[in-house]
């Protein structure tokens, strides 16, 4: 990926359900592009589209016409293994909840995406420690989800999103489980992230506190884009 | 080496469906195990009723004889022969025995009989005539001495001290010949042919009768390793089995006896496949509803770049990992329940199978294969049963799987 290219392109991306009497247009015509460094936001009421465009921009799902182009590869035509190896390699994924494996310690939830891309043992146990710290989660590493805080799960679901060395990473409602206070510290986390490491934050949401936060917000209705602006923060 | 720890940590994630998955494989293990450590019991007992009651573990005798059991076809050198078939070192007992048809009469009836003459020292170690004897006594060498079934006793309305006269028909000459005897001993073998038609008497008794002085239609062989009936490479078959001299196991001897132990080990089959499928139903739900379960993390797992391969090897790696547990219980099960009925028996009463009776306990034989062969098929066969799981698994959708409520 250059300086000058999008981390991600949509062109006229259409996702639609149901047949035609009952035919629900998620994501309509959408030509969107993300630069390198960006903290977006894509808001809207619900059923507007924002978690479906995340999932087609993610590879989760597959279009039913245009192009979505991530670092320059046009993965609307992968194969399955071959978007899964993308996803692995490119994409760092944060959800609403429930991200971790509730059966690893948080320690080896950050490892298992290293181990699927095959990093050096040492290599792993040194991003581990540096993610842990990153979220600042120092000390906490061998407990497993269920004894960690809903706060806790969501950092290292963000350290394991960025364990990788991903190009973007999409958070589909990531403070939506959170209380306010720990929903502001996630974010902080994640801003710090994007400002220091210059990490591309990509939401969905609702949540005002990323609103407030975002370097840009896409405004999206009935599955089209409303409106898209550039806050300079 | 994290396929392997997820797997296993994802199993006690419901101990209580695990522990029942287990519980299910296992005690089908133990089943099958089980099923086939009776069975061959109860082989042993089969073998043992034949072998032990008069056929003896091998059989001599003049080529043809046994096609029709006709006292024409004997081995008229009988003691060189003897001298031989003793000197074996494989050999640990041997009886020569006259066999011939005839009838026995009484004063009151009058049936078919086949007609034995036994050394009564030598049968002591080859058969189990003497423990079959229920009223009077076991030959002693006496002449006019004969031993009768309790049925046939019944039929000639004869007991203990009776005259019965036996005819037969001299092998060389054909002519008829006739012998007078009195009851010594009644039989009773428990198998219906046993019990109506043989009659034994003295060895030497019978020579004089059949007139050939040193025949003997059958020389019954027992061997210092039973396992030695069955080696047809065995020396002992090959220096016998020449001109007019036929050595043959018990096996050979009663083919009919050849095929009911074929069907056991069909029967073990048959036994081992029903009850795999009712296991792997068991394993295939019990994946099933774990995946359920787990769709929406699946789905996470799914996304964050996990490839359907891996799917698919955790979903087999867990149901490998129930097999093993299943097949440890299964196994120690079977284990504890066999060598209990190893050593106890199973007492099955008085019971006919094939011709054959079997009044012994039957004690359940465990043997080292039956805990490699069968939970390895276990093993490979619910790796097979969750294949279909696991391709649930692998074809998941990230996108509808995170759709799901949480």
């Amino acid at each position: 990926m250059t300086d000058s290219q999008p981390v991600i392109r949509t062109l006229d991306l259409c996702k639609f359900f149901g047949s035609e009497q009952t035919l629900v247009k998620a994501v309509d015509h959408v030509s969107i592009e993300i630069e390198p460094g960006e903290f977006t936001a894509v808001i809207g009421p619900s059923g507007s589209g924002k978690t479906t465009l995340l999932h087609l921009m993610g590879g989760l799902d597959n279009p039913n016409s245009g192009i979505v182009e991530l670092s320059g590869s046009n993965i609307a035509k992968m194969s399955g293994a071959e978007l899964s190896d993308f996803r692995r390699d490119h994409i760092g994924f944060i959800f609403q909840a429930y991200n971790l494996i509730p059966v690893l310690s948080a320690e080896e939830n950050i490892e298992y995406i290293m181990l699927l891309q095959g990093v050096a043992a040492a290599e792993r146990r040194r991003r581990v420690a540096e993610m842990l710290k990153l979220v600042e989660l120092e000390g906490l590493g061998h407990r497993r989800p269920p004894e960690l805080s809903g706060g806790q799960q969501q950092r290292v679901a963000v350290a394991r999103a960025m364990a990788s060395h991903p190009d973007i990473i999409l958070a589909d409602e990531p403070t939506a489980n959170l209380d306010s206070h720990t929903g502001i510290a996630l974010l902080e986390v994640m801003r710090e992230l994007n400002r220091e490491q210059g990490m591309t934050f990509v939401f969905s949401t609702h949540d005002e506190k990323i609103m407030d936060r975002a370097t840009r917000l896409i405004h999206m209705t009935d599955g089209k884009v409303d409106k898209d602006e550039h806050i300079a923060r | 080496m994290l396929t392997l720890k997820l797997a296993w940590r994802n199993l006690f994630r419901n101990v209580r469906r695990t522990i029942l998955t287990v519980l299910l494989i296992g005690s089908s293990v133990a089943a099958m195990i089980m099923t086939d450590a009776i069975i061959i019991g109860m082989v042993n007992v089969m073998v043992n009723s034949i072998t032990h009651t008069l056929a003896g573990e091998a059989q001599v005798d003049h080529k043809g004889f046994r096609d029709a059991y006709d006292a024409s076809l004997y081995l008229a050198h009988s003691s060189s022969l003897e001298k031989q078939i003793g000197s074996d070192p494989a050999v640990a007992a041997y009886a020569p025995r006259v066999i011939a048809g005839g009838m026995a009469s009484s004063s009151y009836n009058i049936a078919s009989a086949a007609i034995y003459g036994v050394d009564a020292d030598k049968e002591l170690a080859v058969s189990r005539i003497s423990d079959a004897v229920i009223h009077g006594r076991y030959l002693t060498g006496k002449p006019d001495e004969i031993l009768i079934g309790d049925s046939m006793a019944a039929l000639l309305e004869v007991k203990l001290g009776d005259r019965i006269v036996l005819t037969v028909a001299e092998p060389q000459s054909g002519e008829l010949s006739q012998a007078l005897f009195r009851v010594s001993g009644i039989l009773h073998f428990g198998t219906r042919e046993f019990d109506d038609r043989f009659v034994f008497i003295n060895l030497a008794r019978a020579r004089d009768v059949l007139a050939i002085p040193d025949g003997s239609q059958q020389i019954a062989v027992r061997f210092k390793n039973e396992a030695d009936a069955e080696n047809t490479q065995l020396p002992f078959y090959r220096k016998l089995n020449h001109g007019d001299v036929e050595a043959v196991s018990w096996l050979e001897a009663n083919p009919s006896i050849a095929s009911v132990l074929g069907w056991t080990d069909y029967s073990s089959y048959i036994v081992a496949v029903v009850l795999f499928l009712l296991a792997s139903f068991g394993v295939i739900n019990s994946m099933f509803m774990s995946i359920y379960e787990r769709i929406y993390e699946i789905g996470v797992i799914k996304a964050i770049g996990s490839k359907p391969a891996d799917l698919m090897r955790l979903v087999l790696t867990e149901a490998a990992l129930l097999a093993v547990l299943g097949c440890i219980f299964g196994m120690l099960l079977a284990w504890a329940v066999g060598s209990y009925y190893s050593v106890h028996g199973i007492p099955m009463g008085d019971y006919e199978l094939s011709g054959i009776m079997l009044s012994d306990n039957i004690n359940a034989a465990l043997k080292p294969y039956q805990f490699t062969t069968y939970p390895a098929y276990v093993i490979v066969l619910t790796i097979i049963a969750a294949i279909y799981p696991a391709r649930f698994a692998s074809k998941i959708v990230p996108a509808e799987a995170l759709q799901r409520s949480l």
